[in-house]
């Protein structure tokens, strides 16, 4: 039951937990003591190997709310947006070097600096925009792709629990 | 046409059976290509310009994701760049960043056609991407495609004014980057090769959605017929009219290479179509399901349904019904 819980809270271990369980299955059919149950198996390949694909690109993304995630996404964004203005406006100060000081000289300092700062959070909010639209979007495509691998991770911690009542063999 | 078929089939089982080999072998191919490119193009730290960097890189690249070689492409023009002139890769960084913070850094995933086009377009043939785009990949690839163009236009423009940034007055490194921002930006070239690719894209795309038969091929024919007109017009505009002849180049390699394209992904039997119709509590549905041109794979077997004859002598018969063998004659 803990490992259901570890994996459904996004963590990956459905690997590691393949890799245990055949170990297990190993070990016991060494003893000749029980048999392999080929549905777990089945299941836990199938997850495995989604861990391995299209998991890689999914899991981190589920290790958060939704809200967390898109916040997230949204500070990062801000961050890179506020450096690619700077190099804009670095550029356009290099591009405007022979012309700067007509360009001072004509407008007051201030009233640039506020049309520069007023760019600035038009160029700001329209990467937000972008930043929600494409995060929001991507935890929804994640929520999508991981349904299916969690009501595989149910299946077979059904069938762990299944096998955990049955009465063991006696020799 | 059903060896074709069968071919496409032969070569999809062995593309999922090898898949490891074949896509490794693929980005070492594009890599090598990419890196001796900038070389031959960029050449100006020389020891970065011997084919066994551009082998070793390409090989390191072949195991790496494929934005790893974008990384490594961007570092080698960087590094040759900045051996002609550090103004001038003070500007390309620039410019590299503000692609990588503004746009690549929401659509990581479209690497491939970051990289194809800058180096399709130092082939001359760039026509075949913003098709191939359009019928493969939704509309956010084709920011990755203009980017790819900037990066080839930045590259293209160093090249042609390389008297300009190799001066080695300290007092002109402003003037140098000044000049390379202008030759950016005043690149009419430019703003007209990007335009037409981002067209292009999008009509290939709004076509292939449409659900009309034949849509890709439409899409593709239209699609490569519209960027020759636009590059056309805009060269012989622009008073360059001896590049329509790559342009022409172009669009037929183009065209080629999409229905090949077409061939494999998207190969559909349009005199099969079945059309249903059904309904639910909440909605009517008209439902139009076209069959894919599948070749089941030739599987031979000769099922021996009456026993093997076996030829037995007189003698032998005779022996096997107690007889004498006199009486058979």
């Amino acid at each position: 039951m803990a490992v259901f819980h570890q994996l459904v809270n996004g963590e990956c271990l459905g690997k590691q937990v393949f890799q245990g369980f055949v170990c297990c299955v190993d070990a016991v059919s060494l003893d000749g003591a029980d048999m392999l149950s080929e549905e777990r198996i089945r299941l836990m390949t199938k997850m495995a190997s989604y861990e391995e694909g299209e998991g890689k690109k999914y899991m981190p993304i589920k290790q958060f709310y939704r809200k967390d995630y898109v916040t997230l996404g949204m500070v990062k964004t801000f961050i890179t947006s506020s450096i690619a203005f700077g190099i804009l406006l670095l550029c356009w100060a290099l591009y405007v070097f022979e012309d700067i000081t007509e360009i001072l000289a004509s407008r007051d300092f201030a009233e640039l600096g506020m049309s520069v700062l007023a760019i600035y959070f038009v160029f700001i909010a329209i990467y937000q925009l972008i930043a929600l639209l494409v995060y929001y979007r991507r935890y929804t495509k994640a929520t999508a792709s991981m349904k299916e691998y969690h009501s595989i991770l149910r299946r077979a911690e059904k069938l762990q629990e299944k096998e955990d009542r049955s009465p063991p063999l006696e020799d | 046409m059903t060896g074709l078929l069968e071919f496409r089939e032969r070569l999809r089982n062995f593309y999922g059976r090898y898949e490891i080999y074949v896509t490794a072998g693929v980005k070492f191919v594009l890599g090598l290509v990419t890196f001796l490119l900038i070389n031959s193009q960029l050449g100006y730290q020389e020891q970065l310009n011997q084919p066994a960097v551009a082998l070793l890189l390409a090989l390191a690249c072949a195991f790496m994701p494929v934005n790893i070689m974008v990384a490594a492409a961007c570092g080698l023009i960087l590094i040759h760049l900045s051996a002609l002139s550090l103004e001038v890769c003070a500007i390309g960084l620039c410019l590299i960043l503000l692609l990588f913070f503004l746009y690549g850094k929401f659509a990581p995933q479209h690497g491939y056609t970051a990289i194809l086009t800058p180096v399709l377009c130092l082939l001359k043939v760039p026509q075949v991407v913003p098709v191939s785009a359009g019928l493969l990949c939704g509309p956010s690839a084709y920011l990755s495609v203009v980017s790819g163009a900037l990066v080839f236009f930045y590259i293209d423009g160093v090249k042609t004014n390389m008297a300009n940034f190799t001066s080695a007055e300290e007092t002109e490194a402003i003037a140098k980057c000044t000049a390379a921002l202008k030759m950016l930006t005043g690149n009419k070239e430019m703003y007209l090769v990007i335009a037409a690719f981002l067209v292009t894209s999008l009509t290939v795309y709004v076509i292939r959605k449409q659900s009309i038969n034949f849509a890709w091929r439409i899409g593709l024919i239209v699609g490569n017929l519209m960027q020759m007109v636009i590059l056309l017009v805009g060269y012989v505009m622009l008073g360059m009219p001896q590049k329509a002849t790559w342009v022409l180049i172009g669009t037929a390699v183009s065209m080629v290479i999409c229905l090949i394209l077409e061939f494999f992904l998207y190969n559909l039997d349009y005199s099969r179509i079945e059309r249903v119709q059904f309904e639910d509590d909440e909605y009517y549905y008209f439902v139009k399901a076209v069959p894919k041109v599948y070749l089941a794979k030739k599987d031979k077997r000769v099922k021996r349904i009456t026993p093997k004859k076996t030829t037995i002598n007189r003698r032998q018969l005779a022996e096997e019904l107690d007889i004498d063998s006199d009486l058979l004659h």
